[in-house]
């Protein structure tokens, strides 16, 4: 497959996550949002890592569809804009700085995803307090929302990694 | 030369979170205004609105046939159950045919047109739901053109859900009434016993350990009893009299032992909606 292809396939994958997003949030409402566990679903994010960090060539604009996509989120799904929008962009940023320095293996990723996983929602969560749209302390947060919804985003990965990987290597 | 790039890229770090917050801010502040979302946000949530739905409508299509399929193994016990419940409700139907049709003439009798209880409804498929552990919101296929207005009550098969948001042209913003942040809206309420005393109220909080409503400083000397009924009382002028809530699970004395609080259980499953009705005053 050419290239060309994938500079395609990128963004209208990245908004099929989206939308699966939160589709399937809903579809599956009982099983994720069970009390007191709560996990969020994080396919757009495990799709922008697995661009940047199977991509050997680093041609994809990465970082402004991950741009578009954060408003897209936080118009469209919470109607609280500049969280996703910095947030996400944010993370692309740091993936690219530590690029070079990893040696890139199935292990190594998986790291990687639970530290942005960790950023993400620690960044969602110190924003929206903030602004009072959450109340709620910090050890529920990290006890029942952060573990349970590292434990769900890493069994999704953990499926998707080969297959994806596979699509990378195919063009290049 | 080092220094001085690692200082500007600080401070394009902080200018980036000052106008991230800054935008955070404002949205939050206008939230709650009638006049927003504006245009343009609204346009962007149409288009988002009309993608999702191209993906929202096989995955529920999956769900629907899952469901199905679940259903079909519980039928034998349903029907069981369900064919005692029948009699009843043919009765129930009759009375209640009655008593509607006798409460609108006597209404035109004393030229009472408008009531709080008269609303129509607008149904509406739940598209999707935020992914997010913070906001139990979901986004459903209706909007402005269907005559969708911002604080209308929402409910599922069973009873009250939320109350909408946000508008956009095509599709809204639904806050479900498990949303505990303290800028969610409270609901008016009304538990009528069995001797048909009233006890008006707001709920006040969701208890998700329980998953109860909870309606809290009740100071009346009316007797309320597990399994009287909940229903919205009207007042405050948004939410139409008589949406079924739910059901009282217990009455218990507050933290300070002045006031009680009663604990509803809603007749809704907050987790499983795929179709949802407005209801219009």
């Amino acid at each position: 497959m050419r290239y060309s292809r994938l500079k395609i396939i990128f963004p209208i994958g990245l908004f099929l996550a989206l939308f699966l997003d939160g589709s399937l949030s809903n579809v599956f409402a009982g099983h994720l949002f069970s009390y007191p566990y709560s996990s969020a679903l994080h396919l757009v994010l495990l799709w922008l890592i697995f661009a940047i960090f199977l991509d050997d060539r680093d041609d994809l604009a990465v970082g402004l569809w991950s741009g578009f996509v954060g408003l897209v989120f936080d118009l469209y799904y919470t109607g609280v804009v500049g969280v996703y929008v910095v947030a996400l962009p944010l993370i692309v940023y740091l993936c690219r700085q530590i690029k070079p320095w990893l040696d890139l293996n199935f292990l190594t990723l998986l790291m990687v995803y639970i530290i942005n996983l960790t950023i993400v929602e620690a960044f969602v969560y110190i924003w929206y307090s903030m602004s009072n749209v959450i109340d709620g302390n910090l050890a529920d947060f990290a006890v029942y929302t952060l573990g349970p919804t590292i434990a769900v985003n890493l069994a999704i990965f953990v499926i998707l990694y080969y297959p994806v990987r596979r699509l990378y290597f195919s063009v290049n | 030369m080092q220094k001085f790039f690692s200082n500007r890229k600080l401070v394009i770090a902080i200018i980036v979170l000052i106008i991230s917050f800054g935008l955070m801010s404002v949205s939050v502040a206008i939230r709650d205004k009638k006049s927003t979302p504006p245009l343009i946000q609204q346009f962007g949530n149409d288009v988002a609105g009309a993608v999702d739905r191209v993906v929202a409508l096989p995955v529920n299509g999956l769900q629907g046939a899952t469901n199905s399929v679940s259903d079909l193994l519980n039928t034998y016990q349903e029907n069981q159950k369900l064919k005692k419940q029948v009699d009843q409700l043919a009765q129930a139907k009759v009375t209640a045919q009655t008593t509607s049709a006798e409460n609108k003439q006597l209404r035109k009798e004393l030229k009472l047109n408008d009531s709080l209880s008269n609303y129509t409804s607008v149904t509406a498929n739940v598209l999707t739901r935020t992914p997010s552990s913070w906001m139990n919101q979901l986004v459903i296929s209706k909007g402005a053109t269907a005559g969708i207005k911002k604080n209308m009550p929402v409910m599922s098969q069973s009873g009250l859900i939320g109350r909408v948001v946000e508008v956009n042209q095509t599709n809204s913003k639904v806050e479900l009434i498990s949303n505990t942040s303290s800028t969610a809206n409270k609901f008016a309420i009304q538990i009528t016993n069995k001797a048909g005393k009233t006890v008006n109220g707001i709920i006040s909080g969701y208890d998700k350990s329980a998953n109860t409503l909870e309606m809290g400083s009740v100071t009346s000397n009316v007797k309320i009893k597990k399994g009287d009924k909940v229903v919205t009382s009207g007042l405050g002028g948004t939410t139409p009299k008589g949406l079924y809530v739910g059901t009282v699970a217990s009455v218990k004395q507050d933290d300070y032992g002045l006031a009680s609080e009663v604990e509803i259980t809603p007749a809704a499953d907050l987790s499983d909606l795929t179709v949802v009705t407005v209801a219009e005053q």
